[in-house]
């Protein structure tokens, strides 16, 4: 991890002294070292801020629509951070000539909350980036764990188990939208929940309306979340969040045999249509 | 007095406090600990460094009802919500979250306009404080004079020693509940040591300090620099900072309906959400997030010193702890203070 900061630290300062790049997306020091914080380095000097180890977990891909079109930005991508860059793409919120990827391979990343390694076990199964320009250390190998073997316990469980369990965890959320927040995908303005009229769901956390709010919420974000686990991290009540992604992940990647984000040439699954798609989701 | 119960005997102590009054405690929801209503004594942990949530809730719920109503065919039938609460008894609070609920009196009972749903729950309820133990590298409390075992504020000031729970009589009302506690053991003279002991190795435990000398003006000398930019760069816009804070007291008022009945609701708010200053008209005079980064912080520590002559943040780390960026306040703040 040393040697990818020292890479990063490296092809910042050169593509903001090149003048290539406006900013750079990476990560910056935080209040200590297990608290690295997301960093937008704008000038050569800003570089030598610039860290990457363990905890590093954020999406940078959020960060990239806080920009005007026609900002020249390098981003630091890990894995699925790069499959969240592939779906803005696919999705024409960003130009890829704005951008210089900047690829980090990433083995042994950590949950700064709990400290328990973030890999296919929880989320995100695609250690390396899926498209870079510039890949800043060599290819790890992904696990053999299917990242969808987590979903075994709930998709063990008979119908009212798992309303039980989904309604439990619901009903914990105090609706600050840190999960939408933390989302690279979550980039609609106003958003649903937001809105006044028409009223979709009440301000008042209570289950009704959570579910309203989350239910919408993973529905959106079907055949495109690239499950980079930020929405669970970034939730104080530990909602594990990304369980209902990935289960509709898991779902659409068997009906139409496509993961999201994989490639820029891929049309997103909800967009597209094709005649031999399966037809099981008209029931 | 100095009282004691065995930590094993927690349930007991908690039963015994739920025949007084209602009880507010620290509960365990997976590794998720924060303050709740209890109705199962087993419930309640006082293993934990502190809440996710501070305990503003008790006194200023995330939704309170202010009038209930049913439309019917030729108008509206509504139903007062009565404001005399049930005694309130609040069992393991840290010292410095103990400190934000005078922070919070100031606005809500300290004259001028009283909030009749903070004052009546207010003093209604005892206050039993709760040593630290330990330090979080986030925690700043010292800034503002709070130590890890300060009893000031708390009616009834508890210290855990190895599997002993020690409770101290402070204010006069808790001194009378702690003498209504049956489970409880009076003290002895070596228990007495032993909790001063305790209480001395605590008070040493110290917290990063913020330096907050002339915040208020400094504060408002920056308002325009473009510094607010690069601190607000990797805030997300969510709420979580508001909403685990206990001085955060932004609140929004909705009419929520359904099949024809419903409440009027005050909802806490948030001034890091984009809605929050949105006008009819369309326009919003916080567009940006670092207005609105900038907003939490002079609203902390520069408006609501001009209007109540104290910071309104107590150091609890809680917004650092949960930030899903890790953005933190002291750096924040000192980063403003540092500028020419």
């Amino acid at each position: 991890m040393k040697r990818i900061e020292a890479r990063l630290k490296e092809e910042a300062k050169r593509l903001l002294e090149n003048g290539e790049v406006e900013v750079v997306l990476a990560y910056g020091r935080g209040y200590d070292g297990r608290h690295p914080m997301p960093y937008a380095a704008k000038t050569v000097t800003d570089t030598e801020r610039i860290v990457f180890n363990e905890y590093c977990t954020h999406n940078m891909a959020r960060y990239l629509m806080d920009y005007p079109p026609g900002t020249r930005i390098a981003i630091a991508v890990k894995g699925c951070d790069s499959r969240a860059v592939v779906v803005l793409l696919q999705e024409e919120k960003i130009e890829r000539g704005d951008l210089v990827i900047l690829g980090i391979p990433a083995a042994g990343m950590k949950d700064p909350k709990t400290d328990q390694p973030i890999d296919a076990s929880t989320t995100c199964d695609t250690p390396n980036p899926v498209l870079y320009d510039i890949l800043l250390g060599g290819e790890v190998t992904a696990s053999e764990t299917s990242s969808y073997e987590v979903l075994s316990e709930l998709e063990g469980m008979d119908g009212k188990d798992r309303w039980a369990f989904w309604s439990g965890e619901l009903s914990r959320c105090i609706r600050c939208y840190a999960c939408r927040k933390a989302c690279p995908m979550c980039y609609c303005d106003p958003c649903f929940v937001d809105q006044a009229e028409p009223h979709w769901a009440d301000k008042s956390p209570s289950l009704e309306s959570n579910l309203m709010f989350h239910l919408t919420r993973f529905y959106h974000l079907a055949g495109r979340c690239v499950d980079c686990g930020e929405c669970s991290r970034a939730c104080p009540m530990e909602i594990p969040l990304y369980l209902f992604h990935k289960k509709v992940a898991k779902e659409c990647e068997e009906m139409f045999d496509q993961a999201a984000g994989m490639s820029v040439d891929d049309k997103p699954v909800m967009v597209d249509f094709r005649v031999e798609d399966a037809d099981e989701i008209l029931l | 007095m100095l009282k004691k119960i065995g930590l094993e005997k927690t349930d007991e102590l908690v039963t015994a406090l739920m025949g007084k009054g209602e009880v507010f405690a620290p509960v365990a929801d997976g590794t998720v600990v924060n303050f709740q209503k209890i109705q199962n004594p087993n419930n309640v942990t006082l293993d934990f460094y502190n809440t996710v949530q501070s305990p503003k809730s008790v006194f200023f719920p995330q939704t309170d009802d202010m009038v209930r109503y049913r439309l019917i065919h030729d108008g509206v039938e509504t139903e007062e919500i009565s404001l005399d609460f049930e005694p309130q008894i609040i069992l393991g609070v840290r010292p410095c979250d103990v400190r934000s609920f005078d922070v919070m009196d100031r606005l809500f009972s300290g004259g001028g306009i009283v909030d009749p749903y903070w004052e009546n729950r207010r003093k209604n309820t005892t206050i039993i404080g709760y040593a630290f133990d330990s330090v979080d590298p986030a925690d700043f409390y010292a800034t503002f004079g709070v130590g890890a075992a300060d009893p000031t504020g708390s009616d009834i000031f508890m210290v855990k020693g190895k599997d002993i729970l020690f409770l101290k009589g402070i204010t006069e009302r808790g001194e009378a509940l702690l003498g209504s506690i049956d489970p409880l053991e009076d003290a002895s003279a070596k228990d007495d040591q032993y909790f001063e002991k305790r209480l001395a190795e605590a008070s040493a435990l110290t917290t990063r300090i913020l330096g907050t000398d002339g915040a208020a003006q400094k504060l408002e000398s920056v308002f325009e620099d473009p510094y607010w930019v690069g601190a607000a760069a990797p805030c997300l816009n969510c709420g979580v900072c508001t909403f685990v804070c206990p001085t955060c007291h932004c609140f929004d008022i909705q009419d929520e309906t359904l099949f024809g009945g419903g409440a009027r609701r005050r909802i806490w708010d948030s001034c890091m959400f984009t809605d929050f200053t949105l006008h009819t008209s369309g326009h919003n005079p916080r567009m940006n997030k670092s207005q609105r980064l900038r907003q939490r912080i002079n609203h902390k520590f520069s408006y609501y010193v001009t209007n109540f002559d104290v910071i309104s943040c107590v150091g609890c780390g809680r917004c650092i702890r949960s930030c899903p960026v890790h953005i933190d306040i002291v750096a924040v703040v000192e980063g403003a203070m540092a500028l020419p």
